[in-house]
């Protein structure tokens, strides 16, 4: 708590919430743009409505507003390590599928990769700032892939990309909401807090 | 170097390694070994070797360490670096490798001398890598999702060793692949990168010897976009004339940055641009209104960008658009001005008004027409007389007045203020003074001193003053309040300009006050031609005329006369430039002087044409003070001699013409039939007046045509002409005399054959013949006559020259003058006049011969005949010789005439006959 409230601390917080937003801003608008190439170059139709991507946490939350910063940033987390798996898993099939025929869409998957993994990176170390550290990843990971035929792995990812720009969206606000000067909303525990 | 020597060591290496192969395959077997196997070594440190011999070739060949001898590329290694560890073993030493070279060979001495190669490595030597610095990195973007990461540093120095080099970075919780520098060893480009992560960057550089890093840098790379500028930008004109709106296209999306902008701008064909306020476009936006823009003006637009926070680089500039904006009413009314033309008519003026065409900053748009009116000050009732042109001038005829001009220039929009001039009756305002020029930066300055009155403004009128040309009038306005200006025109160096300076007033204008300038004075293109206007002994005047405003180049400001002896120093005389004129003094008489001349402006001088002239010998009246006194003295020497002269006369005479005796006087003139008066002789008298001829005898003789002459009178005459060639030179008889004779003359006589002499008469007279042979110059002839009868002074006048041939009396005339003298005294003055006798008829002649007197003689004798009568008269007288010349009797026998009647000619008488024989 004492690094916490430090000045290095808090400025680095601030740093890490300026950036994580604009992150994931970027991570919105470039999962937008992947998602145009997607459907196009996966042959799907942009309207298509995808069930649930298991695995995948859902953006949308209830009571939002009430949600402690360190839970904000334990469930953003869960959520990005989670897109981490899928995306790479999306990667490798997109690789297997494709190979380097299409290289820019693999080039785009592996950029949104990255931004996943490197947002992933801002929350556990603002985690680490709140002085909890950030969970393992142990069990943390997305169920193994279960066997799908092509559509359905390409509908899938359709929904992964989906989702994640939903998630885009919550983590920026998440990340707002945390770099508001709100005492107490990252130190008072809430019941949600433990992961 | 090094990495040839690396090459030729490594081919050396090779070898040897292959014979060490076929040896060990059972040829021969290696009888040792060098450790360190190719070592490679840092540059300046030891180094140390072991030649290891194999125990099986020490008992075959008898060979140990102490044989050994160590040598670089065939060059023995002195033997105090050897060292003999043992009897197998040999080991060389070198404290600074860079004396070693490839290869380093392991040799022995075998049975005595032969020496044999063991062995043998190749030595590398190099540096380590340094540690590189100076990393920096940016991020171009050359695509709206690509962003490559470019990255250099400095790699330090050379290593002489295969170095390499390679970008590392990494996420904290991730590492990337390195990026490998491709063909250079200072740069690395990561195809793409992350932004708002924090990456760390570092280089690593490996070699042979050992492996460098340079320190890590850290930063996001959002921090060090250079953008791609916007573009499609394009430029639209709003509704005010001074606003043009901009807009464009940004090539990076809000999500990654904001942007903030510049803008640039300039009016087309200037160079120096202008920029929008940064503040104003310091946030992300897509379109911009530049505003404060000159109507119906072309601008360029260019537009850059750069992250919003200004972290990061400038993108560069925008492709360039143009954009015009709309036209606007003019902003001020033309320049004015006119010139008068009153000499046309007392009663009215031309007016030449002219005007200057707006600037397009002033002209707003397209200037359609002007509009000119004229208003007369004096009639106010009069209505104003309006005039639409569309060029810049215009001429008018006005009464003699005051007019009020206005001009108003049109254009699409709408119209200018208008620009009024007052025609003025007389400039009768204050004039400026001290008008002064400067030429200043290539320009020409003029400068005034302002009158005391509120000026309006200020005309400043200009032309160029030619001989070649006229005055161009050129002009510009300029405001009341300033007292100076540059004119704004093609002022070219070393010309002539007159510059006149108006005030205007509200109410008038002030006279022009004028001055002449040159932008650039330079000397004179020719020098003045000098001439000189009178030279006298000692002085010269030289004139020259002026050089013309176009070969002066420049104020004149002296001249210099240059004037030397051919073999003296040139001497200078500096004249004032308004002299045409020069008297140049203390000159050398009688000396050619080259004069030349040099005209100087503030530019220099040049030289005219040499002149010369050579001064007078003698000063004026010199001569004349010379000649005067000279012919005084001559004057008085002669009348002083002439005085002489007449007092001595006597003695003079009595030495030069002693008194000839006369026999007038004498008793034998008794007898003389005719003793003519003197008196009547005035002229001959004075002629002679000392007596010189102390008596004339005349003869007359009458040829009567009816009357003819009988054979025996004849033949005198025959025997005269067969004699005339002997009758030279003879002189005889009583006081026969002869003037100026000579045996030649009486020659060349002969060969007229028209004197003849009776040889066979007793008396002889000389007779001389004064005039030439039909208008011939006359040669004087005489024929000398021997008488025994004493001289005669005679005179026979004729009375009858008109007579035809039958006339009844045909006097020939003869003259003789005879001075009684003695003969041979040829100085003594005399002169016989004789009537020439001619002849038609040679053969006809006989023995007549006429004398004729000359007529310049005759007019001193008062014997007026003239030479045509005496002609017919002797035409006559040849027409009577044919017929026979009876001499008469009356007139030999000496019947007296009468005054009257005297005969003009003269004829020695013939005694004996009784009768008087021409000759």
């Amino acid at each position: 708590m004492a690094a916490a409230d430090s000045p290095s601390a808090a400025l680095r917080r601030h740093d890490l919430c300026s950036r994580g937003i604009r992150l994931a801003g970027k991570m919105r608008s470039d999962v937008v743009d992947l998602l145009d190439t997607y459907v196009e170059r996966q042959g799907l139709d942009a309207s298509a409505s995808v069930a649930v991507v298991e695995g995948v946490p859902a953006a949308a939350v209830e009571r939002w507003d009430e949600q402690t910063g360190t839970q904000r940033l334990l469930e953003n987390l869960a959520a990005y390590r989670a897109f981490r798996a899928l995306l790479a898993q999306m990667l490798e099939e997109q690789r297997e599928q494709l190979g380097e025929a299409d290289a820019a869409l693999g080039r785009a998957l592996a950029a949104v990769l990255l931004q996943v993994s490197a947002f992933a990176y801002h929350l556990e170390e603002l985690l680490r700032l709140e002085s909890r550290g950030p969970p393992s990843e142990e069990g943390a990971g997305p169920p193994p892939a279960p066997h799908l035929g092509l559509f359905e792995r390409k509908l899938r990812g359709l929904g992964v990309l989906r989702e994640l720009a939903q998630w885009a969206v919550r983590s920026a606000r998440d990340l707002r909401q945390l770099a508001k000067p709100s005492p107490g909303s990252s130190s008072a525990p809430g019941p949600a807090e433990s992961p | 170097m090094f990495s040839g020597w690396n090459w030729v060591a490594h081919g050396l290496y090779l070898l040897l390694n292959i014979c060490s192969l076929e040896v060990s395959g059972g040829l021969v077997q290696s009888c040792g070994h060098i450790i360190p196997e190719s070592p490679v070594l840092a540059l300046g440190s030891n180094f140390t070797a072991l030649c290891i011999l194999n125990e099986s070739c020490l008992d075959f060949g008898n060979i140990y360490a102490n044989q050994i001898i160590w040598k670089i590329k065939n060059r023995v290694v002195p033997k105090e670096q050897y060292r003999e560890i043992n009897r197998t073993v040999s080991s060389v030493t070198f404290n600074d490798t860079s004396s070693l070279a490839t290869p380093l060979t392991c040799n022995i001495l075998a049975d005595g001398q032969i020496e044999q190669n063991i062995y043998g490595i190749t030595v590398t030597i190099g540096l380590p890598p340094e540690k590189p610095k100076n990393l920096s990195c940016i991020v171009h973007q050359v695509s709206k999702l690509t962003y490559p990461m470019t990255c250099t540093w400095n790699p330090g120095r050379h290593t002489f060793l295969d170095t390499h080099f390679r970008l590392k970075y990494r996420w904290p919780q991730e590492n990337f692949p390195d990026c490998m520098p491709k063909d250079v060893n200072n740069s690395c480009t990561i195809t793409d990168v992350q932004f708002f992560v924090n990456l760390e960057v570092w280089v690593e550089a490996v070699n042979a010897l050992g492996k460098a890093e340079s320190d890590p840098l850290v930063l996001d790379p959002i921090e060090i976009v250079k953008p791609l500028p916007p573009h499609n930008l394009s430029v639209n004109s709003g509704i005010l004339p001074t606003v043009l709106k901009l807009s464009w296209e940004n090539r990076i999306s809000p999500a990654v940055m904001k942007l903030k902008f510049n803008i640039r701008y300039r009016i087309t064909g200037d160079t120096n641009w202008m920029q929008v306020p940064p503040e104003d476009t310091a946030s992300p936006r897509t379109s911009f209104s530049v505003q404060g823009l000159r109507p119906y003006t072309e601008y360029v637009f260019s537009i850059r960008c750069m992250k919003e926070d200004g972290v990061g680089y400038w993108s560069d500039w925008s492709e360039e658009k143009t954009g015009v904006t709309t036209e606007d009413k003019p902003s001020k009314g033309p320049p004015i001005w006119r010139i008068i033309d009153a000499s046309h008519s007392p009663a009215s003026w031309t007016v030449h008004l002219m005007w200057k065409a707006l600037e397009p900053f002033e002209a707003n748009g397209v200037i359609l027409q002007y509009e000119v009116t004229v208003r007369a000050k004096s009639s106010l009732s009069s209505p104003p007389e309006k005039y639409n042109v569309s060029t810049t001038n215009l001429t008018l005829k006005l009464p003699n007045g005051t007019y009020e001009v206005t001009v108003i220039a049109r254009n699409r929009v709408g119209a200018s203020p208008p620009s009024v001039l007052l025609i003025p009756a007389s400039n009768s305002k204050a004039p400026v003074k001290n008008v002064r020029t400067l030429p200043k930066d290539g320009k020409l300055w003029v400068g005034w001193t302002a009158p005391n009155s509120y000026v309006l403004k200020y005309v400043i009128e200009w032309c160029l003053v030619s001989n070649s040309s006229d005055c161009i009038i050129e002009w510009q306005n300029e405001p009341g309040n300033v007292q100076g200006t540059y004119l704004k025109g093609d002022i070219k160096p070393f010309k002539c300009y007159l510059i006149t300076v108006y005030p205007l007033y509200a109410d008038g204008q002030g006279s022009g006050q004028s001055v002449k300038a040159y932008l650039q004075q330079d000397r004179p293109s020719k020098g003045p031609t000098v001439q000189t206007k009178k030279v006298g002994k000692a002085e010269a005047v030289l004139t020259w005329n002026h050089l013309t405003v176009d070969e002066q180049n420049g104020f004149i400001r002296s001249y210099t006369i240059f004037y030397k002896t051919v073999d003296g120093n040139e001497t200078a005389v500096t004249v004032d430039p308004s002299k045409t004129e020069y008297t140049l003094s203390s000159l050398t008489s009688d000396t050619l002087y080259t004069v030349r001349m040099m005209a100087y402006t503030d530019g220099g001088g040049r030289s005219g044409p040499d002149f010369t002239f050579t001064t007078q010998k003698f000063g004026k009246g010199e001569i004349e003070a010379i000649v005067v006194p000279v012919c005084l003295a001559f004057l008085l020497i002669v009348l002083l001699g002439v005085l002489f002269c007449f007092n001595k006369r006597d003695l003079i005479k009595k030495h030069i013409w002693p008194i000839v005796p006369d026999p007038s006087k004498s008793n034998i003139a008794q007898w003389s039939p005719q003793v003519p008066a003197k008196h009547n002789f005035s002229s001959k008298d004075q002629m002679y007046p000392e007596g010189s001829f102390t008596d004339v005898s005349v003869v007359e003789i009458e040829a009567d045509d009816k009357k003819s002459f009988s054979e025996q009178d004849l033949k005198p005459f025959d025997l005269l002409k067969k004699e005339k060639s002997t009758s030279e030179g003879h002189s005889s008889g009583i006081g026969g005399s002869s003037c100026m004779s000579s045996p030649r003359q009486s020659v060349s006589d002969s060969d007229e054959g028209e004197t003849t002499q009776n040889t066979s008469s007793t008396v002889q007279y000389s007779t001389v013949v004064l005039n030439g042979y039909r208008d011939q110059t006359p040669v004087q002839v005489f024929s000398r006559s021997e008488s025994t009868q004493p001289l005669l002074d005679s005179e026979e006048r004729s009375e009858d020259h008109a007579g035809g041939g039958d006339s009844t009396t045909q006097r020939q005339q003869y003259f003789k003058q005879s001075s009684g003298q003695d003969e041979t005294n040829t100085d003594r003055p005399c002169f016989e006049r004789t009537k020439q006798i001619t002849s038609a008829n040679e053969g006809d002649l006989v023995g007549f011969a006429q004398l004729q007197i000359s007529g310049q003689s005759s007019q001193s004798l008062g014997l007026g005949l003239e030479k045509n009568t005496q002609e017919a008269a002797l035409s006559d007288v040849l027409q009577a010789s044919t017929e026979g010349l009876t001499v008469r009797p009356e007139a030999v026998e000496g019947n007296p005439l009468s005054v009257d009647e005297m005969p003009k000619s003269y004829l020695p008488q013939t005694v004996r006959q009784g009768g008087y024989m021409p000759q």
